[in-house]
């Protein structure tokens, strides 16, 4: 197996060409063993976005929902074609406005809940009076 | 009503549209605009060409003039839009894919309606119908009407009735409805509702005693075609339930793109059509690039309207290119091709170009005396980042660049955000 190793010693007057030495060894004549197991990189699309004609990405404003792990700035994955249930964090239609907030459907009615001490609960009279946009699935918290 | 099984077993056609579509695509990313009268004005922020309801119930026309609207736009609470063509591309694409898993026979007639082949019992179209509204309005965000019948021309009127008349719900299927009550609503319709038949027409059909649509499906088709054309006897024929206008052939395949669209002024100048291909071989070239393919043969064409009697010219020219290439010079130059059989005055109603026998980029490297200067110098790769960063328009080749005439350089003042095509301009969610 012809490997080449470097870096070389460099003089100061080397050419340019001296220093294009590669940094990692260099099968030559030898296959990789590896290229038979290449099936291509991780694809962000095909493990976060189950549905693309149903999917958006939108970006969060404020801070309502850090309990949750979903910060002001942070972008949100969000599927429309989800059935919201008890629990999921949805992106709602709040005064002509779309906004994030946790569904709670319980027998004492349907609540729409901040994850934040400082914001209060939100009462909907009825699930039917709820205009949920879609339901968010994974959160792009910015670290 | 009683029908053999057989006939009920025949291929039907759904027409899907989107209600209003450009303010539809602009509502499903701002609810504040729901309620509101909203336009969308045309390129260059010229004229409304698209209304919501409530903009309509102002009497704002079709195609208003923008300068003319401004002054009292405040005192109406009107909401004027720039064309966010990057949004509405995307609704639609989205559109599209989902009504393509609702049948395989699917004709993307516009940006925006679609015809699609499908089957089944009078109860199970019914259903299908109101299965792909709910759907599209639920996944993508926009409200579609659907009209199902026996033919184009009558699914597009069911699809209107759908849309007009409340009862329907947005779904209406011909079979569905009673007889009498068909014929009590095609009576009170003016032959102008129908597809294809315009305004002139409307006219010539009123002096021989036609005046609504029943008038005009109780004509012989044979002395309407003496009468007037081949075209209006079909409209006849399938307003009869005869089947005359055949589903488009697929499209868009693995082999062939296709850059084509309806104008919506016609183009009547040779210097106009020479932008819209510029503009169409820079896209060409894009798409192929980022595709990693090369075309051999390019196709460019034109077209008065199919409904204009008067003017009938369809020039289009096959180029073969001496090597495979994506190069943006050279598929404007080969565009370019078509312009001698254009006939300046007409009003050409559409321009397209499509590129074929298409194959992988760089399988065999040309011989040297035939490298291209302009390949070689990535300019098309150049022209796609710059336009990524910097939006469409910001750089462009010759015609198609930025010193391009009124009609292309787009103004958009009032533009919203490219909420699903670019990183920087997605819908914001409130967290308070």
């Amino acid at each position: 197996m012809g490997v080449i190793v470097g870096p070389r010693v460099i003089d100061a007057g080397a050419s340019l060409l001296s220093v294009l030495v590669s940094p990692v060894p260099v099968a030559a004549g030898y296959p990789s063993p590896a290229q038979d197991y290449f099936d291509g990189r991780i694809d962000l699309n095909a493990h976060l976005i189950k549905d693309i004609t149903s999917t958006y990405v939108v970006r969060v404003t404020g801070d309502s929902m850090e309990g949750a792990g979903i910060s002001d700035g942070d972008e949100l994955i969000v599927n429309r074609a989800l059935e919201p249930q008890d629990g999921s964090v949805v992106v709602a239609v709040l005064d002509g406005e779309l906004t994030i907030k946790r569904l709670r459907i319980t027998p004492a009615g349907v609540v729409l809940q901040a994850e934040n001490p400082a914001y209060p609960d939100i009462q909907v009279p009825a699930l039917s009076d709820l205009t949920v946009w879609g339901v968010a699935t994974r959160c792009l918290h910015h670290v | 009503m009683s029908r053999p099984a057989v006939m009920r077993r025949m291929p039907q056609i759904a027409h899907v549209d989107v209600n209003c579509f450009y303010a539809s695509a602009e509502r499903a990313f701002d609810p504040s605009l729901e309620g509101k009268p909203v336009i969308v004005l045309s390129n260059n922020d010229g004229c409304a060409v698209t209304r919501s309801p409530e903009a309509k119930a102002l009497g704002i026309p079709m195609g208003e003039p923008w300068f003319k609207l401004a002054p009292r736009a405040k005192e109406w609470g009107l909401v004027a839009l720039s064309s966010n063509y990057e949004l509405y591309g995307d609704i639609s694409a989205r559109v599209m894919e989902l009504l393509g898993r609702y049948s395989a026979w699917l004709e993307v007639y516009s940006i925006d309606e679609a015809f699609l082949g499908v089957k089944g019992s009078p109860a199970e179209l019914l259903a299908l119908g109101r299965a792909m509204k709910a759907a599209v309005r639920r996944h993508v965000g926009v409200p579609v009407c659907v009209g199902i019948a026996p033919t184009k021309t009558l699914a597009k009127l069911c699809n209107k009735w759908a849309k007009h008349n409340p009862a329907f719900d947005g779904v209406c299927h011909w079979d569905s409805v009673p007889a009498p009550v068909r014929q009590a609503l095609l009576g009170r319709l003016s032959v102008e509702e129908i597809w294809g038949v315009a305004g002139r027409l409307t006219k010539r059909l009123n002096a021989i005693g036609i005046h609504t649509i029943l008038d005009l499906t109780a004509a012989d088709p044979v002395a309407i075609r003496d009468k007037f054309s081949v075209v209006m006897m079909r409209t006849v024929l399938e307003l009869q339930g005869t089947p005359c206008i055949p589903m488009e052939e697929e499209r868009i395949g693995r082999d062939q793109l296709i850059f084509s669209r309806s104008f919506a002024t016609p183009v009547t100048t040779r210097a106009g059509l020479r932008q819209v291909l510029s503009v169409y071989g820079q896209q060409a070239s894009a798409r192929l690039g980022k595709h990693g393919l090369q075309t051999k043969v390019l196709t460019a064409f034109a077209g008065t309207s199919h409904y204009n009697q008067h003017q009938a010219s369809y020039p289009s020219v096959c180029v073969a290119l001496p090597m495979p290439t994506a190069d943006p010079v050279l598929l404007t130059r080969a565009a370019h091709a078509l312009l001698p059989a254009i006939e300046e005055g007409l009003k050409y109603a559409r321009a397209g170009i499509m590129v074929t026998d298409l194959r992988p980029t760089g399988n065999q490297s040309p011989l040297e005396p035939f490298e291209n200067p302009h390949e070689e110098r990535h300019i098309g790769t150049l022209l796609e980042d710059v336009t990524r960063r910097y939006g469409r328009g910001s750089i462009g080749l010759g015609h198609a660049g930025i010193k391009t005439g009124l009609d292309w350089s787009m103004k958009r003042d009032m533009l919203s955000p490219r909420y699903t095509t670019h990183w920087d301009e997605l819908p914001l969610v409130k967290a308070a």
